[in-house]
């Protein structure tokens, strides 16, 4: 039997945890620069403020009914998901632990009987609760698609559920296939839901599950959509993964706090976000081949696609280094190159990110021998560079290509003190 | 494997290997200490129970003065620790945290002061409470330099803060 685990409104629990007095008030919490709302508390939902819509839309709805805004504290929420990671690897041992996201994690439970696993599934919720002081809800089932909709439901009904739904038998799977839409279904997207009702009269999971594998081939993209259908119907095809996946790209994007007209401005922005990426990179042993750069104006719309480059109307151009590397020196040089040739004069520019992408293993990792020594000298400072400003925070140490001022940084008005990673923003008690 | 099952065993910083832990690496005759090398004592290691449940406070006031709480100290909180009767704790009540010793008599629940100053808070029916954690570490600044280097040490990481 296989579980998940899910943080219930992740973003905004973390906030009221050091702050009581919102227990049960509306609470949402913006995305980066405070545009979209990306968290919202039972309470806010109920009044109807939309998930992903822009903060300025909201606003007037927000104010009425006094709804706490918080911009997001990113050094916050990162810290409470290892608190809750760490805490299921304690309970349940860490092999059968997956994170699948910042909020959500499967936890392989088949080492109990089970007959236990309700229990164990309170244990769990309450365990999490009472160590990290975040709600979490947990639905277990024979797969991790079943697992996913047990879920769902349990958090539809937390006054009744407990906010636990374990579905450990014929009956209880299907009752909950019955009560699930198929639009609803972990894989099942938007466009696909459509398609089923409209052509096959498919409208909850459970008629779902009696196709046939032969239309589910056909019908339903393959081999993906036989693996689905033997998921509802209780065999397991997803196993658990390992957690550390290696990327094949690594992406670091962000929207100024306000437009920035200055070639020196973008360059600036775009060497920090070259060795924000190369840390990534660095932490996964990897090295990249490829450097790509995109700035978007003013004008132009918001979504940034590095593949749809013409249709989204964002300014993309890449380089291929000369040998695959990890070094932020090496990948800054030709990044603020790149930017010489995007950079139109006049223009306004609102966003700009940076992209790795053909990644190898790093053989400079293990001090190559084959290697000139100035290559192991510089992997040194490398390493030095991450370790000083992983423990000393706020990149203590940076390239000077990244600039001192930053006059084009995040916009982040209402963000609360980082209370578990700053000993100068310990919540101070009295 | 038997650790691994609800074992709050400390997991910190102090996961480094064998081959990790510094020797006099001299060049003469100095390398018979070597085989006497272990670890040096790790602060989080002793302090620390339960680290995903470990949060840290700032005091500010003189609330629990008699209990060797001062303004400014460090306080380590534990979620993981029931909170009982005469235990130091930090209590939700109202929509605030405060720091108090809790005490318990037939259902009744006070939050008491360590200072005169201060009266019990009876905590009644009507009102908001829940125990948030307990407190199981005073961090007391004696000396000025510890003080300065701290202060010296925050300021550097605002200066560079993004």
């Amino acid at each position: 039997m296989k579980a998940i685990v899910d943080c219930n409104n992740f973003y905004c629990s973390c906030e009221r945890l050091f702050k009581p007095h919102l227990e049960t008030k509306p609470v949402v919490v913006l995305s980066n620069n405070d545009g979209c709302i990306i968290s919202r508390s039972d309470e806010a939902k109920k009044l109807g403020v939309e998930m992903a819509g822009p903060y300025f839309m909201a606003k007037p709805l927000i104010e009425k009914n006094n709804v706490a805004v918080f911009s997001s504290n990113y050094n916050l929420y990162g810290d409470l998901s290892w608190r809750v990671m760490e805490t299921l690897r304690m309970m349940i041992g860490k092999k059968n632990v997956e994170v699948y996201s910042v909020d959500e994690a499967f936890v392989d439970l088949s080492i109990f009987p089970k007959e236990d696993l309700p229990a164990i599934a309170k244990e769990i919720r309450e365990t999490v609760e009472q160590w990290t002081g975040i709600k979490v809800s947990v639905g277990v089932a024979p797969t991790k698609v079943l697992s996913k909709l047990a879920n769902r439901l349990s958090k539809k009904d937390k006054e009744k559920t407990g906010c636990v739904m374990v579905l450990d038998t014929d009956d209880k799977i299907i009752e909950a296939l019955h009560k699930t839409e198929v639009g609803d279904i972990w894989g099942v997207g938007h466009q696909y839901a459509k398609k089923l009702k409209a052509l096959w009269c498919i409208y909850d999971a459970l008629q779902l599950r009696n196709v046939s594998e032969e239309f589910a081939h056909t019908h339903l993209g393959g081999v993906v959509g036989v693996r689905l259908i033997r998921e509802l119907k209780g065999i397991p095809t997803k196993e658990m993964e390992d957690e550390l996946v290696t990327k094949k790209m690594i992406a670091t994007t962000r929207m100024f706090g306000s437009p920035v007209e200055d070639i020196n401005d973008i360059k600036e922005a775009i060497a920090t976000y070259t060795s924000r990426a190369a840390e990534k990179l660095r932490r996964q042993h990897g090295a990249a081949k490829m450097i790509s750069v995109f700035v978007v104006t003013k004008e132009q719309n918001h979504t940034i696609d590095f593949k749809d480059r013409y249709e989204s109307g964002t300014l993309t151009t890449s380089a291929i280094l000369p040998v695959a590397t990890s070094f932020t020196n090496e990948l800054i040089k030709p990044a603020v190159e790149l930017v010489d040739k995007l950079y139109k004069k006049g223009k306004l520019y609102k966003k700009a990110g940076v992209m790795l992408s053909g990644i190898v293993p790093d053989e400079s990792i293990q001090g190559n021998l084959f290697l000139s020594e100035t290559k192991n000298c510089e992997r040194k400072l490398m390493d030095m560079i991450d370790n000083v400003n992983f423990s000393q925070r706020d990149d203590v140490l940076k390239f000077a290509a990244s600039g001192t001022t930053r006059d084009w940084k995040m916009r982040q008005e209402l963000r609360s003190p980082r209370y578990t990673t700053r000993w100068t923003e310990l919540y101070e008690l009295h | 494997m038997e650790e691994e099952f609800y074992g709050a065993a400390y997991k910190g910083s102090k996961q480094f290997t064998q081959q990790q832990v510094k020797t006099a690496n001299a060049t003469g005759f100095g390398a018979a200490a070597d085989d006497y090398m272990e670890r040096g004592v790790d602060l989080n290691e002793q302090l620390i129970i339960n680290k995903p449940a470990t949060f840290f406070f700032r005091m500010s006031g003189e609330a629990m003065a008699g209990a060797g709480i001062y303004p400014n100290d460090v306080l380590i909180v534990d979620r993981s620790i029931k909170a009982t009767n005469g235990k130091v704790i930090v209590a939700a009540i109202d929509g605030e945290l405060l720091v108090r010793r809790l005490q318990t008599s037939f259902n009744r629940l006070t939050l008491v002061a360590e200072n005169k100053n201060f009266k019990p808070l009876e905590i009644g029916e009507f009102s908001q409470y829940s125990a948030w954690g307990v407190v199981t570490c005073v961090i007391h600044i004696l000396d000025t330099s510890l003080q300065a280097y701290q202060s010296n040490r925050n300021h550097n990481m605002q200066r560079t803060a993004i």
